[in-house]
């Protein structure tokens, strides 16, 4: 009995982990996430419908990123220390979704520009930075990759994305702040919910 | 003039590794709905009830009403970020989207290579007085090359060929990197956010820059010699920005919880971190 159980955690612990992360070690950041980006530069060539090259992509970028950290992160640990385990959930899930998509969205306006690779150099507070560099039709831009040592156990994960200065979690820090600001959580969440038009098509 | 306008703030939001491009194609809502059903199941992978202490990201993002942009202007703001998005969806990016349909992509390119050309007095000045005499140099060697090799500006044989790159540095960091503070925020008409700081050294670049007039009797390299070739000029700076621009700012604002304040937290972390470089 005892031994079904301890089988029964083991299982649940592999299904939880196994499928969720596959954590870089610091010295496969660079080589990992170059074969990443070009996998994704791959899909995006591919002439596959939308469908299919959004999900090949999310597969193979899901990996790498912090999503639970990121959700906390946006919203500052305060707020998210404040609000409701489901309130929490609800919000993970729904910023989330907004998060890929916003990706997504971005990968259409792909046409084949080349990336740089500039190295993981050393950030804040014994971070991680991946520097990459667009170059784009009329500037090149930078894009850095942030990674966090998560739980001190060697495993690095993505918890910021730099697209040319300009913080994507720090942005949403400061929106969410300034809708906090006029409305409670759970209006924030109807908002959140309502600019997902594609949860409005399927109800 | 050169890296305000608001479309080009769109730029920052693609957290991809891939940029913008005229013929960028929606995709349709069914395609749509099944990825985020994609990301849906995903995400119920990911639940880990403990994040564990964040306090040091805290300290990395800093207290949000402490990093808050200074903006006692936020009423006239907010009303000219309106008027600018109506001067773009019905003014500039119709007429950006006819223009790109004339003019191919290439040419449109050049123009713009021409009109970077062209304001390497700024970024000259600006580079010298942030002691940056590396890049001082490289504009310099670009400027001669691209004038003999280039056709006069219109190609970049000096990035292309050689790898120089454009030095884009302006007055507005030029007062920052000596520690001027940026003061409170300002939309500009046409070409949106700035600051005071900035808005300051807007103008100290349109003065010797070569597509004004300002001051055109004493300064001879000037090209308009009045307003109104200002305005033309001008005129087609920005169309033909907006024309290698298209598709972008759409995204923004579809990204955006507020797009006001995403417009000018985006601007402000982007000054900064230029002004740092």
């Amino acid at each position: 009995m005892i031994k079904i159980n301890k089988l029964l955690k083991i299982f649940l612990i592999l299904a939880t982990f196994g499928t969720q992360s596959f954590a870089l070690r610091q010295n496969e950041i660079e080589p990992v996430m170059h074969s990443k980006i070009e996998k994704v530069l791959t899909v995006l060539r591919k002439k596959e419908s939308n469908t299919i090259r959004g999900q090949e992509i999310i597969r193979t970028m899901d990996p790498v990123f912090d999503y639970s950290l990121m959700s906390k992160l946006a919203l500052s640990s305060k707020t998210w220390d404040s609000i409701t385990p489901t309130q929490q959930k609800e919000f993970r899930k729904l910023f989330i979704t907004r998060l890929k998509q916003s990706y997504l969205d971005k990968l259409d306006l792909y046409n084949n520009q080349k990336v740089i690779y500039k190295g993981v150099k050393p950030y804040q507070k014994g971070r991680l930075q991946l520097q990459t560099e667009v170059v784009g039709k009329d500037e090149t831009y930078k894009i850095n990759y942030n990674f966090h040592n998560s739980k001190n156990s060697g495993d690095w994960l993505i918890y910021d994305v730099e697209l040319a200065g300009v913080s994507i979690i720090q942005t949403y820090r400061q929106q969410f702040a300034g809708l906090l600001k006029e409305k409670s959580f759970d209006e924030v969440l109807t908002q959140l919910r309502e600019n997902q038009p594609l949860k409005a098509k399927k109800s | 003039m050169n890296a305000r306008k608001v479309f080009i703030i769109v730029l920052l939001l693609s957290y991809t590794n891939t940029f913008a491009d005229t013929n960028a194609t929606i995709q349709n809502d069914s395609t749509k709905s099944s990825m985020i059903s994609t990301t849906e199941s995903n995400t119920t992978n990911e639940i880990s009830t403990n994040i564990g202490d964040t306090t040091s990201f805290d300290e990395e993002f800093g207290d949000v009403n402490k990093t808050a942009v200074f903006d006692p202007f936020s009423g006239y703001n907010k009303f000219m970020t309106n008027v600018n998005d109506k001067f773009y969806k019905n003014i500039a990016e119709p007429i950006a989207m006819g223009y790109s349909k004339i003019l191919p992509e290439k040419a449109r390119i050049s123009v713009n290579n021409f009109i970077h050309h062209l304001r390497f007095p700024i970024r000259l000045a600006n580079n010298l007085l942030q002691f940056k005499i590396k890049n001082s140099a490289e504009e310099t060697g670009r400027f001669v090359v691209n004038t003999i090799f280039g056709l006069g500006g219109f190609f970049d044989p000096a990035k292309t060929d050689l790898g120089w790159e454009r030095h884009d540095e302006d007055l507005g960091q030029t007062l920052g990197f000596y520690g001027l503070p940026e003061g409170p925020y300002i939309v500009l008409p046409i070409l949106g956010s700035s600051n005071l700081r900035d808005t300051v050294g807007l103008a100290g670049d349109t003065y010797i820059s070569p597509l004004n007039s300002a001051d055109a009797d004493n300064i001879w390299y000037k090209i308009p010699q009045n307003t109104t070739q200002d305005i033309l000029i001008g005129g087609v700076e920005v169309i033909n920005k907006t024309s290698l621009h298209l598709g972008e700012y759409d995204l923004i604002k579809k990204d955006a919880l507020d797009l006001y304040a995403f417009l000018r937290d985006a601007y402000t972390q982007q000054r900064r971190q230029k002004i740092k470089e």
